[in-house]
């Protein structure tokens, strides 16, 4: 029981530590790439400013508007962030160092990393409000039509690494000395970042939010606490996304040149040093790039990276029986 | 221009040109004819603006005209064309009682907005306009603010403290303002 | 709903069946609060779905009534209200008044004057193509140019306050001149307060960045392929169009048209330095933008001729102390940021005009938008609305 309690508590520690660690990067980067002084200079060097976030909108009023369907309305949030925080469960920060090593790892987080959009949805529909509704609609179409390529682009790496285990995956890397990225799955590893990005409707993928267009988009409605849970559940899912990413493709918690026996101390920093990496990679192109149109990101998705990954899959396939 | 202006005094009657401005003064049974003609022939394609003026000698703002007028509404509208500076402005006169006048949209579609103005704005109607409704002002606004005999509330009821004064103050000179 | 009838069809493949799903367009009321439209407009637009079938502009949310303000103000007094009707760039807004008064009056205005007007409204027009990259830039989806439009703008507004003492409602402008003398009464000396010291090398640091910034912008954003793919070919506006409905400016250039009013007035001395008219070639959104980045750099190459060669002279005429303007109308238009603005001051010999008409250049932009928005997408009516560029009082007075 204390076990299983040890692990809840790690969980949802590392679910908000991650969260945190990713609004400062994104904030602080944001800044840095637009010439504004705050959150780089202000505040313990800019360090405060999360604090500062958290406390405004704890102490916002709760709005909920007349017309909305309650339960709905105020369930919304919570699909996303258990979706959210459910994947930190599966995460190899070292061999031993995992919440729950499953058999089925990836398929076990890919199905939960879908679960969001039953949230992002239902908060579109029942808030009472034609933008919301917009927003709505438009992530449900986004978030599936990106399911595909995500989905897709993992089945390869399975393919190599025979086995869905998140361990098992790294295991294998360190058998072959390379790291999946670099050894017949970068095609691959392209697709997911960019379906990871999608997913998370992130820029240039942030039509369901628009924020010029419709103001918040399916969150307009949402206020004080319940706004909240949406911003950090977006982080949260950032960090676990980059987290994967970085165990499937490029060795997760394994260094090379290091031994074997010390790594439940560098497991962790290793993984959590490529997937700052990584999410630094996805700030930089959130405040460069405009936001695609709803129908160029559908084809970009239907068009595009499926018909990519499939081919992907062949090729890792006819590959793997071959060589 | 010196051209332009000999070819529009012979198919016009009435063109003055003051003040760098050519203005053309029609009857209102040639209002639409002169402006196609002035689209077609001149190639004044390019729909400026069209507005009215209100002469009263009765005015509730500002100050009366110097000398005596009847009163009347005054239409002007400007055409310009975007390939050379040519511009006109082309104007008629119609009474208040029976304030109509047909339609500009046949002719220059821009003159919609225009029109839906000046018939907020002074009440003259447009015949055959397709949308004539109010352009500015609330719903259920009564009256037609720039009328001149529409008054400023808030002139009538504290005076407007930047009156200029036009005898000289006491001391000063009222010599031409040196450089 | 037809119902599945089984005894009409023998295997499965044959049974078509048609279903009527009832949609109905959803109206949307988009403004007058909302983050794209450039203050209090207000669009009806009824959608299905994405797409947008029929849009309709409700104007009227800061309409001022300046046309009957002016019936009871002096021609002094008229020069302070004229300049917040396009409030971004709030100088050029005053020079076609003034120079209609100035026409009627038939004053001439010294050389230096001149130049100084003409420096000013060329710093106006910069400081507004600023405003519109960044907030293009912002509605389009890029979260970053804003800020650096809003920091390299702030190098000119800068230099405009420090010439006229005001940064968006400068009222540098007299009958007959600019401002020349300060605190002139019974007890302090009239002084003549010319150019600040160190106008000079300040404007051409600030013109050389303002050339850096539009060529960074042409790089960051007009390179950008997402850009692309959001403005090109939407919002297409052939020339025919445009003259039937009064547009004018910037977005007139970009349908192909090469006219630029600066070359027709001669009230400002355009017609001594060396300049380009950008034109575009389809008229269509991304033309919009590019003709208005590369008329920054052409301002910014007029305002560093102008301050070269700056004559020297009174910086006003003699005007009598008690402006009255004789009778006469007269239609005076000049090149505003945003289009064509003119005014039409008909004037009976009164210390005020009988009867002013502002023609702004957003409110026959605006007039288009019924006709623009026809059958575009919910975010191209935004790129589009972005691209028109406009301010409400402007569209509004």
């Amino acid at each position: 029981m204390t076990d299983v309690l040890i692990k809840v508590g790690f969980v949802a520690l590392a679910a908000l530590n991650g969260a945190v660690i990713f609004t400062i990067m994104d904030v602080k980067g944001a800044s840095w790439m637009q010439r504004r002084p705050g959150p780089l200079h202000v505040g313990l060097r800019g360090f405060i400013f999360p604090l500062a976030e958290i406390l405004k909108f704890v102490q916002k009023e709760d709005i909920i508007p007349t017309d909305v369907d309650r339960p709905v309305f105020k369930w919304a949030p919570a699909y996303v962030v258990i979706s959210a925080v459910a994947l930190f469960a599966v995460v190899p920060l070292s061999p031993t160092l995992v919440v729950a090593d499953l058999e089925l790892g990836v398929f076990f987080a890919l199905a939960i990393s879908s679960l969001s959009t039953i949230g992002v949805l239902t908060a579109g529909w029942s808030s009472a409000n034609k933008f919301s509704l917009m927003g709505g609609l438009r992530a449900a179409g986004q978030l599936i039509a990106y399911e595909l390529p995500l989905i897709l682009a993992v089945v390869g790496v399975v393919i190599q690494a025979e086995t869905m285990s998140l361990v098992g995956i790294v295991e294998k890397q360190i058998e072959w000395g390379v790291p999946f990225a670099f050894s017949g799955q970068i095609v691959a590893f392209l697709i997911f970042m960019v379906a990871a990005t999608a997913e998370m409707m992130r820029v240039p993928f942030d039509m369901p939010i628009g924020e010029s267009e419709l103001t918040m988009g399916f969150m307009t409605e949402y206020s004080g606490i319940r706004f909240l849970i949406f911003y950090i559940s977006e982080y949260m899912s950032m960090f676990v996304l980059c987290a994967i990413a970085s165990t499937l493709f490029l060795g997760g918690y394994h260094l090379p040149f290091l031994p074997v026996e010390w790594v439940n101390i560098y497991g962790p920093i290793s993984l959590i040093t490529k997937t700052v990496i990584l999410g630094f990679i996805l700030v930089a192109v959130r405040w460069s790039f405009p936001r695609f149109r709803e129908d160029q990101l559908q084809s970009l998705a239907w068009k595009f990276l499926i018909p990519a990954s499939l081919l992907n899959i062949l090729v890792t396939a006819i590959l793997k029986v071959v060589l | 221009m010196e051209e332009f202006l000999n070819q529009i005094k012979e198919d016009f009657k009435d063109v003055s040109n003051e003040f760098e401005t050519i203005l053309i003064k029609v009857d209102v049974k040639n209002w639409l004819s002169s402006h196609e003609a002035l689209r077609d022939k001149y190639d004044l394609k390019f729909f400026s603006w069209l507005s009215a003026i209100d002469w009263d000698n009765d005015v509730a703002v500002g100050d009366a005209p110097k000398e005596q007028v009847t009163p009347s509404f005054e239409i002007v509208s400007c055409l310009s064309s975007v390939d050379n500076s040519n511009l006109v402005t082309i104007s008629t006169t119609i009474s208040k009682d029976e304030s109509s006048i047909p339609s500009l949209t046949s002719i220059y579609v821009g003159a919609n907005w225009h029109e839906r103005e000046a018939f907020e704005m002074f009440g003259i109607e447009f015949l055959g306009h397709p949308n004539l409704i109010k352009l500015y002002l609330p719903d259920g606004y009564e009256g037609n603010p720039m009328l001149k005999s529409f008054e400023l509330i808030s002139r009538e009821v504290k005076p407007w403290p930047g009156d200029v004064d036009v005898e000289s103050m006491p001391g000063d000179s009222t010599e031409e303002n040196t450089e | 709903m037809n119902t599945i009838d089984p005894q009409n069809f023998q295997t499965i493949s044959e049974a078509s069946v048609s279903v009527e799903i009832e949609t109905e367009d959803m109206t949307l009321n988009i403004g007058p609060q909302h983050p794209s439209t450039h203050g209090v407009l207000r669009l009806v637009a009824k959608v299905d779905g994405e797409k947008v079938y029929n849009v309709e502009p409700v104007l009227g949310y800061m309409h001022r009534g300046y046309e009957k303000l002016a019936e009871v103000r002096t021609y002094p007094q008229i020069t302070t209200l004229v300049n917040r009707i396009d409030w971004v760039a709030g100088f050029s807004n005053e020079i076609p008044f003034i120079a209609g008064a100035e026409r009627l009056m038939e004053i001439e205005v010294p050389e230096r004057a001149k130049q100084i007007r003409l420096i000013l409204t060329e710093m106006a027009r910069i400081c507004s193509h600023f405003v519109f990259n960044g907030a293009y830039a912002l509605e389009v989806g890029a979260l970053t140019p804003i800020f650096y439009a809003m920091e390299d703008r702030e190098r000119v507004l800068d230099l405009i306050e420090s010439v006229t003492g005001g940064r968006f409602h400068p009222n540098f402008n007299r009958i007959g001149g600019v401002k020349p003398a300060a605190g002139s009464g019974p007890t302090t000396k009239k002084n003549i307060q010319d150019l600040p010291a160190g106008f000079y090398r300040d404007t051409k640091i600030a013109m050389d960045k303002v050339i850096e910034a539009a060529d960074k912008f042409q790089n960051l954003i007009g390179g950008n392929e997402v850009f692309h793919k959001r403005t090109k070919n939407i919002g297409v506006l052939s020339k025919e169009t445009a003259e039937a409905y009064g547009v004018s400016g910037p977005i007139l250039r970009a349908s192909g048209v090469k006219s630029d009013l600066r070359t027709q007035t001669d009230y400002l001395p355009y017609d001594k330095f060396d300049f380009e008219i950008p034109i575009g070639q389809n008229g269509d959104c991304y033309d919009r933008w590019d003709v208005r980045t590369r008329e920054m750099i052409e301002s910014a190459k007029i305002v560093l001729q102008a301050i070269e060669d700056m004559p020297s002279g009174p910086l006003q005429a003699k005007v009598p102390k008690v402006i009255k303007v004789p009778a006469g109308r007269t239609y005076v238009r000049a090149e505003n940021p945003k289009g064509e603005m003119g005014y039409y001051i008909v004037s009976e010999g009164g210390l005020g005009p009988y009867r002013l008409k502002v023609r702004t250049a957003s409110f026959s932009n605006v007039s288009i938008l019924p006709v623009m928005l026809e059958g575009a997408l919910l975010p191209d009516l935004i790129a589009i609305m972005g691209s028109l560029d406009f301010v409400l009082g402007d569209v509004d007075r």
